[in-house]
């Protein structure tokens, strides 16, 4: 059995957990990376829902913030204000995940608008963004995606380099991106290539981003899951392909 | 606002009295999640224009709105349905510039509700800094950048609906309102709204709250009607009682993304022209059998 590139995108993202952690996850593949780790290396991993749920224990196989499988053997069923401001603005969240539609060189992103294109907007990510010590982005590897500058900032990287983060009043912050060609970081600094997928080389990396990424002098490539771990993602997770539809086709 | 009085009408009796053209209404819900369905129906059926549909994720209720030409302007953390897509409706409007949009983040709107809930004109958040949601919302004068011991700070202007619609568990005909599973930012806005109009799965006699207060969610003290509506955020769900109904969901994103023809007709047959919303439940599920589906999947996770 041979993982997908996006199973193994989820994989590594589940990987970004250490046990005990708190992290903040919307739904889609941030929701299935945070389960997944749950139920691997970091069983005290607490999640935190911005609708208001406080540490539940999800069951598969969630679609929303509101998806009562998502209020499952929770701490606490709170509000909006609750999750986002006493948890994540209060700093009590060290780790938040991310999409978007376009993430820039200094990993700003923007949810919002897209040449002309309404897009759904910020939702609680330029919370989780402002206040999180560590963001991770989960997202596919198209040049669309990563151009210079975003079009609009919905949410807080470093906006315009270095020291613009601290200038703006923001607290220091450490982004990881991790797409099915590779993984990028950045701290108070361009996005930068620390890792590829299997099989993937840096040519198609900068070939399908639109920005020139600078890359680690020796680049490690990102381990696929095991065949149990392979197991537990289809079988348990997403056994009605949901967020997988391509595996429908396999 | 009336405390110690019945308040218990019909929707359509509701919706007469407290809303008005061109009234900024607070949405309850949030996604798939205890949407106000059945009190948005009815704001429909009498083509309440001219609105500020405000909350924080706005979904459904807002887009049928939309759809019927009703919104001049939304102010919200986001406009979606997450894993069903986008709001058809409201992105044509937004792109076509018919409606106004402004963008805030989620705990951006639930601050601006929570300074409205305690009487406050602003309350301060350090979300927004440096981005361009911060400075649509200067340009707009809902947000302020200021300086506190030095560090940049945000103050966002209390937001105090005219009147808010939720759906919710149970209340009592005086207003008293239980809800169970998460609040979204609800609960603040309501306290901020001047008027709030609560749909519930159940009516209780009165006092029997009143064993227990703490589990009162709402008070009285906010409520100015309630409207017994069993199922009244369907195909959205109410934690506890029924799941939502995916292929509902699934069927009117299918209609809103046609848009036209096809769409109108299915506003004008399913929103417009039932005289109830049960009308319009029996409609889309005749023999309840998707209604006793949902309610059995939610049990199913209990």
């Amino acid at each position: 059995m041979r993982a997908l590139p996006r199973e193994i995108l989820v994989v590594e993202g589940a990987r970004q957990i250490r046990d005990g952690d708190v992290v903040i996850v919307g739904t889609g593949l941030p929701l299935l990376a945070a389960t997944f780790a749950q139920r691997t290396h970091a069983p005290q991993a607490r999640l935190v829902i911005e609708s208001g749920v406080v540490f539940p224990r999800v069951v598969p196989t969630p679609i929303s913030v509101v998806d009562p499988r998502l209020m499952n053997g929770a701490s606490r069923h709170g509000s909006l204000f609750e999750a986002l401001g006493g948890l994540v603005q209060r700093g009590l969240v060290q780790t938040g995940f991310l999409g978007g539609a376009q993430i820039d060189r200094y990993a700003n992103i923007n949810s919002t608008w897209v040449a002309g294109k309404r897009l759904p907007g910020s939702g609680g990510a330029n919370d989780i963004a402002s206040h999180c010590a560590t963001v991770v982005i989960l997202t596919d590897h198209e040049r669309r995606r990563f151009p210079q500058r975003c079009d609009y900032v919905t949410s807080p990287g470093f906006l315009d380099g270095p020291g613009h983060r601290a200038k703006a009043g923001l607290p220091a912050l450490k982004v990881k991106v991790i797409t099915d060609l590779c993984v990028m970081e950045a701290t108070d600094s361009a996005l930068r290539v620390t890792g590829l997928m299997p099989g993937a080389t840096l040519d198609a990396v900068r070939n399908n981003t639109g920005f020139t990424p600078e890359a680690a002098e020796t680049l490690g490539t990102v381990m696929p899951p095991s065949a149990a771990e392979l197991k537990l993602l289809r079988e348990v997770l997403d056994p009605a392909c949901v967020y997988f539809p391509e595996r429908k086709n396999q | 606002m009336a405390v110690g009085v019945h308040k218990l009408v019909t929707a359509a009796e509701a919706v007469a009295r407290f809303v008005t053209p061109g009234a900024v209404v607070g949405m309850g819900g949030q996604n798939i999640n205890r949407c106000p369905m059945a009190l948005v129906h009815e704001v429909a059926r009498q083509g309440l224009g001219d609105l500020a549909v405000v909350g924080c994720n706005l979904s459904v209720p807002l887009d049928i709105l939309v759809a019927c030409g009703l919104v001049a302007r939304t102010e919200h953390g986001s406009g979606n349905l997450e894993r069903y897509g986008t709001l058809f409706a409201w992105r044509r409007a937004a792109e076509a510039g018919s409606i106004e949009v402004r963008d805030h983040s989620h705990l951006a709107m639930a601050t601006r509700f929570a300074a409205g809930a305690i009487g406050v004109p602003f309350m301060p958040t350090r979300s927004l800094l440096g981005t361009d949601v911060l400075r649509g919302l200067i340009d707009l004068d809902i947000a302020r950048l200021m300086d506190f011991d030095g560090q940049p700070i945000v103050l966002m202007r209390a937001l105090t609906p005219d009147v808010s619609l939720i759906h919710v568990h149970q209340a009592d005909p005086l207003g008293n309102a239980v809800i169970e599973g998460v609040t979204s930012h609800e609960v603040d806005m309501v306290r901020a709204s001047r008027a709030t109009i609560i749909s519930a799965e159940e009516i209780v006699p009165p006092g029997s709250l009143g064993e227990r207060p703490e589990r009162v969610t709402i008070s009285e003290a906010y409520v100015s009607a309630v409207v017994h509506q069993p199922y009244g955020a369907y195909p959205t769900s109410a934690y506890r009682r029924y799941d939502f109904a995916e292929d509902e969901i699934k069927a009117y994103q299918a209609v809103a993304r046609a848009g036209g023809a096809e769409f109108d007709h299915w506003i004008r047959r399913y929103v417009l022209e039932p005289e109830r919303f049960d009308d319009y439940l029996d409609l889309r599920d005749p023999d309840a059998v998707r209604r006793l589906a949902m309610s059995s999947s939610m049990r199913s996770m209990l």
